[in-house]
């Protein structure tokens, strides 16, 4: 395989777009055929031309620490990464029936627990955890739904095999990149989009709004429920993703300032017209900067009183306050427990092995073999704390050896995984380069998944971290419906 | 119904796009003026800075009153606060903050704006592009006033809109009379000699010369060109219809009864005068009464409906 002359290998690593001969995959047929007949020339024309909508679309993300350059503009490689309709179909099955769990998991949690008695969790994990909230115990919100939105994280090892790296059940981010590279996409290569079926995604925020909706406190019942997006502000660093889903959806996009509760635990927003009633919050805070009355007294981003609103069912909160206990890498390794235990059914789609170091023969086994592993710390989110073990040296080894036994609750070791990889036009021309696949899950009275979802791409040579605020890049992403 | 932060960003976006396109339009224009005129007629380039009121800020930021030190002041810098980029910045962060109440190519274009003054405002110093750099800007100021006009629904977000850009429109009408008004008044000689080509282009300024000749007289006349854009109630830009325009979107919110009185403040104001005609000498103390009277007007909407304790967007 080639590109404008230029040869193309993936080595060992599994490509989401050419096999192991050297040949498209069939869902990939049209798409390499296009890029494979452009000049180098025209592929860097193309890129220029993605780059410039980009930026007079106003795509941008934005990077703490830059001083008064807040907005980057988004990046976004031209060549798209597909996959085919079928095991599509079988990943979504896989998706739908992971977060129905997780949702079970979390309510019993906060409220029977159950699958604490029956010795499927031990309890002291989830004591121990700190996105385990004490003010959530005895609430059991609408549907039994606690996690509205979630973005899984996906990968493909060398066999081919899509694992779940993680669950993001707290305030994942990406969806609006992932309907923007769309539009781009769209807008720059019409012509490959006339002869092939590919899934479309424009519909995410209407789902989005139907979600939010289908979870209104009761008392709205026959009025139109009053929705909003909660932001923490401009300087956020997915302020662009809170503006775009409250525009797309026709919110209100409210910061705490913006909201008060009243004496009797209504919530309400600051309008020209005075106060107005607010009955569902889209709340892209984190869970202990919502209320300061309740957690962090020293929030400037919350809304007092709001756990108090929530509690007495006066507003729904999306995602619920607490959700995050699930997503707690500790918890996460008892997922496939979790499905069968709720559900009564294999897990569809496979987590990444795991060993816990709170385990003393996992620790044993994951100190011996640390250069070979890569260990996460329970509750960090963005490739934060982590070690890759074949990549670090002897001292941060030692180093990551004195925090395991120190605190082993709050690690994990992984394997270091083989990730797929996919065509992406880099300063030499087109080379391989890994990626990962985070689809989005919403639930309310049904659940609904992304037809694929935002691929994140690591632009340099040989790396693994996909995160946009470490030089991560991204990709659209086709869901190909096979011919018939 | 309408948040009350995002009522006041709004409000500013009208603001800083006017403020744009009227720093744009003066300085060009007072760059072509000072073309025509010989050095003994006075007019200086720092005369552009006193019409923006900034005089104290420039002479603290700008050790120069030269023509680069000026250009700078008021076009490329990005500092200063009366520049034609910081106000192409202003706009384009309100409209960013305003982004799920404004059209999206409101948003695209005033990102293809602020690129444009990004890589061109700093040429305009010392340029021959000059003329066509700043009727760039205004031009896209215009698209961007159009895709509003005419894509937007007269909602509560609208009325803010035009309320902030007929305060900002009149406001500046009000400073480019003053500083016209004074030339005329200087030296009756000058007056005879130059006193139409400063008419023309204080008319020019505001876009406002072939209105009045179609609508007022075959002569411009200093006295006829200030009556026009202070009373006339049809040029857009002529300071009775700015606040006609801005009592009727006060008109169409909720609760607007404090600001319409104190807008009809500044009309009654317009009206004064013993015959009912204006006098050079009563321009500059009209005039300093009326950007008086306008900041009040912006504290009574302020007032209104911003969220206590706000401040510039």
């Amino acid at each position: 395989m080639s590109f404008s002359g230029q040869t193309y290998d993936s080595g060992v690593f599994f490509d989401e777009l050419i096999d192991g001969e050297g040949n498209p995959r069939p869902h990939a047929a049209a798409l390499m055929d296009y890029f494979r007949g452009l000049r180098p020339e025209d592929l860097f024309e193309r890129q220029r031309a993605v780059d410039r909508t980009i930026s007079d679309m106003g795509i941008s993300f934005t990077v703490y620490s830059e001083g008064d350059n807040i907005d980057r503009a988004w990046p976004l490689d031209l060549i798209p990464r597909a996959m085919p309709g079928a095991e599509w179909d079988h990943i979504e099955r896989g998706l739908v029936q992971r977060v129905r769990a997780l949702n079970l998991f979390i309510d019993d949690l906060y409220n029977d627990r159950r699958v604490i008695a029956d010795k499927i969790v031990p309890a002291e994990i989830i004591d121990s955890s700190r996105n385990y909230l004490a003010p959530c115990r005895g609430v059991s919100p609408k549907h039994r739904v606690w996690a509205h939105v979630t973005g899984t994280d996906l990968v493909r090892g060398g066999d081919g095999t899509v694992y779940v790296l993680e669950d993001n059940l707290r305030v994942p981010s990406g969806v609006s990149y992932m309907l923007e590279n769309r539009t781009v996409i769209k807008r720059v290569f019409p012509s490959l989009f006339r002869n092939l079926s590919i899934r479309p995604v424009a519909e995410y925020p209407t789902r989005l709004s139907e979600m939010l909706n289908s979870i209104a406190p009761d008392h709205t019942a026959g009025r139109k429920p009053e929705v909003v997006v909660l932001t923490p502000g401009i300087f956020n660093s997915a302020y662009f993703e809170h503006s775009f889903l409250a525009r797309t959806m026709g919110a209100e996009l409210v910061e705490g300032g913006d909201l008060f509760v009243d004496d009797d635990d209504f919530v309400f927003m600051r309008t020209i017209e005075g106060p107005q009633r607010v009955d569902v919050i889209y709340r892209r805070i984190d869970d202990t900067f919502m209320d300061p009355e309740a957690f962090r007294a020293d929030s400037m981003l919350g809304v007092p009183g709001l756990m108090r609103a929530w509690r007495a069912g006066h507003v729904a909160i999306a995602n619920a306050p607490g959700s995050g206990v699930a997503d707690d890498k500790v918890v996460y390794s008892y997922v496939p427990e979790i499905i069968r235990y709720y559900l009564d059914e294999d897990a569809i789609l496979p987590n990444v092995p795991t060993w816990r170091c709170s385990d003393p023969d996992h620790l044993a086994h994951v100190l011996a073999t640390l250069p070979e592993l890569v260990v996460k710390p329970a509750n960090e989110s963005g490739g934060y704390g982590m070690l890759i073990g074949p990549r670090a040296s002897k001292a941060e080894h030692e180093q990551f050896r004195a925090l395991l036994k120190a605190d082993p609750r709050n690690y994990i070791a992984q394997p270091t995984l083989d990730l797929s990889t996919a065509p992406t036009l880099c300063d030499d021309g087109v080379e391989p380069r890994h990626l990962d696949l985070r689809p989005f899950i919403l639930q309310g009275s049904g659940v609904s998944v992304t037809a694929g979802g935002l691929t994140r791409v690591a632009m340099r040579k040989g790396s693994l971290v996909v995160n946009s605020s470490q030089g991560g890049g991204s990709k659209d992403t086709w869901i190909v419906e096979s011919s018939k | 119904m309408m948040l009350a932060r995002a009522a006041e960003r709004v409000y500013w976006t009208g603001r800083y796009l006017e403020r744009a396109e009227n720093t744009a339009r003066v300085v060009q224009q007072y760059s072509q003026l000072l073309l025509d005129l010989p050095d003994e007629v006075g007019v200086g380039w720092d005369e552009l800075v006193r019409i923006f009121g900034a005089s104290g800020a420039f002479t603290a930021r700008s050790g120069e009153s030269d023509e680069a030190a000026v250009f700078r002041f008021l076009v490329s810098d990005p500092d200063s606060p009366s520049s034609l980029a910081t106000s192409i910045r202003m706009a384009r962060e309100n409209i960013r903050n305003t982004r799920d109440l404004l059209p999206q190519e409101s948003w695209e274009s005033v990102n293809e704006l602020s690129h444009f003054a990004r890589h061109n405002l700093a040429a305009t110093t010392d340029s021959e592009d000059r003329f066509e750099v700043l009727s760039e800007c205004i031009g896209r100021c215009l698209q961007i006033d159009g895709i509003l006009v005419g894509t937007m629904s007269h909602g509560a977000p609208y009325h803010f809109l035009r309320l902030g850009q007929c305060l900002e429109r009149a406001d500046m009408t009000s400073r480019i009379v003053d500083v016209g008004a004074a030339y005329v008044r200087l030296d009756p000689d000058m007056v005879e000699r130059f006193g139409s080509v400063l008419g023309t282009n204080v008319l020019k300024s505001v876009s406002g010369f072939q209105m009045y000749r179609q609508y007022c007289q075959p002569q411009v006349e200093g006295r006829r060109v200030v009556e026009f854009l202070v009373r006339d109630e049809q040029f857009p830009r002529a300071i009775a219809c700015c606040l006609d325009r801005a009592r009727r979107a006060c008109r169409k919110l909720p609760k607007g009864q404090a600001p319409l009185a104190s807008l009809e403040g500044v009309a009654a104001s317009l009206a004064a005068g013993p015959d009912d005609e204006l006098t050079a000498e009563d321009v500059p103390v009209i005039m300093d009464r009326i950007q008086k009277q306008l900041d009040e007007v912006h504290r009574a909407v302020a007032k209104t409906w911003f969220l206590p304790g706000g401040g510039e967007q």
